[in-house]
């Protein structure tokens, strides 16, 4: 009991009030997941919820740790909020971005952000950039362009190609020639989906992926993960949402605890894909 | 990074791995001078692995005109100019490669690759170099010249594609050196489509992966040749086994056209990856532009090529060109025929050197007609 008012003060001191009024409640140190007995906006950034939770302005750098690393600066700041419920947990990101980029051509990327927690919290964490062998993270990814895919697939719109080149035609497919044999024949055509790579078979914009240092990032045995942006006025405003224990192999949180968070935002129109993005440190988490 | 041996550049140079030849080497020669940009290697290519949907403007091959056409766009001009002016001395080349020349937090030295890049497929086709000034066209040799440059990945001993891979989802088959991309991993950052300094990876959109030449492996392991190779109109190409030049040996097709006559050339072998797409340089261009897409060697292998005619054995092994769906590793010339052999020594092809010869005399004795060359 002793211990919850002092953890409850600790919070406390730590949120200092936004100059202006009505603004958020800011707590610079630290990234608060709040309890709520409502229902959790795991898919509405928009929520008057999230208005009554403090923000963690969350500073960013650029991924310069492995090659390919990136040249240019990109968003600096996002700003964190997050709600649980005892089972799940949301994040709210939102961050600057002039240029809303889904679906990725040559040259550039999908608007994404992700947030990563270490397998094992307390002394032994990893690092934050993308865990160490022996010591993993397991990461909740956003794309936009999945996002993308899913709504256009709901509204019968058409593919990315069509999405990308509305005036674009092409004389044929051979997959045109025979109805009976369509779905083998575009399979056949499109080497990714016929070898089964994971990223083209989304049906949820956020995959759940885990990695012990760069250069190994798998989807988790675990794919447990929910999440949707919106991108108004130059800014994006996403969910990421997890289960706090989501079973087998994946890292486990809980009410009451102290953990560790990182975020990475990648911009799209800037060519950022992969390792060239922009990344935190961990960041403390307080799941209350 | 490690300290790598690169033959076609004499020297060890800088790569991200360390050396690791495959047994075999997929090698190939390109006789450019007998191309007719036809393109149905690269209609053979693109029915057989790219008509799918975000495949639209891929093509693993293409035939491009030089000096003004080049796909993706600029790919040769915008690297060169990065590289700046880089020097060889002698057979050694001494400038930078793509891997030393690459910026702090680069693996590569990259171009750039835009949608817009890949939207000029046809630019510069049949474009000649140089303006006719008066009485040019009859002077000869001609002043102006043109050729067609037809480009597969390169297959490369030390391929810049698999080492800007952060994700390792490139890898080259240690049975045959093709270079592969795995579908099932890759996640579309495309590093390798930056960094393949010959534009030789694509990006798909539809799957969110980049693709590339897989050198038609199923035909390699079944001992054929790939789909460009064996529908290749103008018969210039052959695909074999390269050997490094310290095991090259005299009855392999690809080792006596690359070594031992040097007759045919690496392209761009100044960045560094140790193509292994060779080409019989065209002999009607400039030395001094022949010397910077194909190095120092540029010069005496359009004399050889000139001299071929005199060289039974060149012409022999020229007349294998196309003359076969499978895979030739060794030859031999024997009397007024060139066979292919196989891997035993074992004859399972042969072909006339030389094209028999008629005349018919100009007048029509039965008919009593005059005969013209249109009938
Ligand atoms: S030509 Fe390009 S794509 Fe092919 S192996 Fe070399 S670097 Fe890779
Ligand atoms: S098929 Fe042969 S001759 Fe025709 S464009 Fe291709 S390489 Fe040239």
């Amino acid at each position: 009991m002793k211990k919850k008012f002092l953890l409850v003060l600790i919070t406390i001191t730590g949120i200092s009030l936004l100059a202006s009024c009505g603004g958020p409640l800011i707590n610079a140190q630290q990234v608060i997941a709040s309890r709520t007995d409502k229902e959790l906006p795991r898919e509405d950034p928009n929520s008057s919820l999230w208005d009554k939770v403090a923000e963690h302005p969350a500073k960013l750098m650029v991924q310069d740790v492995a090659e390919p690393k990136l040249a240019e600066p990109g968003v600096e700041t996002i700003r964190v909020r997050a709600i649980h419920d005892g089972n799940w947990v949301v994040f709210r990101l939102e961050w600057e971005d002039k240029s809303r980029s889904l679906i990725p051509e040559s040259g550039t990327g999908s608007d994404a952000a992700a947030v990563q927690f270490p397998v094992e919290p307390g002394a032994n964490v990893p690092d934050a950039a993308m865990g160490e062998k022996g010591k993993g993270v397991r990461i909740w990814f956003w794309k936009s362009v999945w996002q993308d895919d899913i709504e256009r697939a709901r509204e019968g719109k058409g593919d990315r190609v069509v999405s990308l080149y509305p005036q674009g035609s092409t004389d044929h497919y051979p997959y045109q020639a025979n109805e009976s044999a369509r779905e083998e024949m575009e399979t056949r055509y499109a080497p990714a989906r016929a070898a089964a790579n994971p990223i083209t078979a989304q049906s949820n914009p956020v995959q759940v992926v885990m990695a012990e240092g760069f250069g190994n990032l798998s989807p988790a045995p675990i794919q447990e993960g929910t999440g949707t942006g919106q991108w108004k006025d130059g800014r994006w405003r996403i969910t990421i949402a997890r289960p706090l224990n989501p079973g087998k192999g994946m890292d486990t949180l809980e009410a009451g605890m102290r953990s560790y968070v990182a975020f990475a935002v990648w911009d799209g129109a800037a060519g950022h894909t992969g390792s060239r993005k922009m990344r935190s440190g961990w960041i403390p988490l307080v799941v209350e | 990074m490690a300290r790598v041996y690169n033959w076609q550049i004499g020297r060890t140079m800088s790569y991200w791995y360390s050396e690791n030849r495959p047994a075999k080497q997929f090698g190939a020669v390109f006789d450019i001078n007998k191309c007719i940009a036809c393109q149905t290697c690269t209609l053979a290519c693109k029915t057989t692995w790219t008509s799918g949907r975000g495949q639209e403007y891929m093509f693993w091959n293409n035939v491009e005109t030089k000096p003004f056409g080049s796909y993706p766009l600029g790919w040769d001009v915008q690297l060169l100019d990065r590289l700046g002016q880089q020097k060889w001395e002698g057979n050694v080349y001494t400038g930078q490669t793509v891997f030393e020349a690459a910026p702090g937090g680069e693996r590569v030295m990259l171009s750039k690759r835009e949608t817009i890049d890949y939207s000029y497929p046809n630019v510069g086709e049949d474009e000649i170099y140089g303006s006719v000034e008066r009485g040019g066209s009859l002077a000869l040799p001609q002043q102006m010249w043109m050729f067609y440059l037809a480009r597969i990945c390169n297959h490369c001993t030390y391929p810049a594609c698999l080492a800007a891979c952060s994700r390792s989802s490139i890898y080259k088959r240690p049975e045959d050196g093709i270079v592969v991309l795995d579908q099932s991993r890759c996640r579309g950052y495309q590093e390798c489509v930056k960094a393949c300094p010959y534009g030789k990876v694509y990006f798909n959109a539809a799957t969110g992966t980049s693709e590339k030449c897989i050198a038609c492996y199923p035909k390699i392991e079944q001992g054929i040749q790939p789909q460009c190779f064996v529908n290749c109109i103008g018969k210039i190409r052959l695909q074999g086994w390269v050997s490094t030049p310290d095991k090259a040996r005299e009855d392999n097709p690809i080792d006596y056209l690359v070594h031992v006559r040097k007759i045919a050339l690496p392209l761009y072998p100044q960045y560094g990856l140790e193509p292994n797409v060779y080409y019989v340089p065209p002999l009607h261009v400039s030395d001094r532009f022949l010397v910077q897409m194909f190095g120092p060697g540029a010069p005496a292998a359009v004399r050889a090529y000139r001299n071929a005619k005199e060289d039974k054995t060149l012409q022999g092994l020229f007349a294998l060109f196309g003359s076969t769906e499978r895979t030739i590793p060794r030859f031999k010339i024997a009397g007024d025929f060139a066979l292919a052999l196989d891997d035993a020594g074992k004859e399972f092809m042969r072909v006339p050197i030389y094209e028999p010869v008629y005349i018919r005399p100009a007048q029509d004795r039965l008919y009593q007609i005059m005969r013209s060359n249109t009938t």
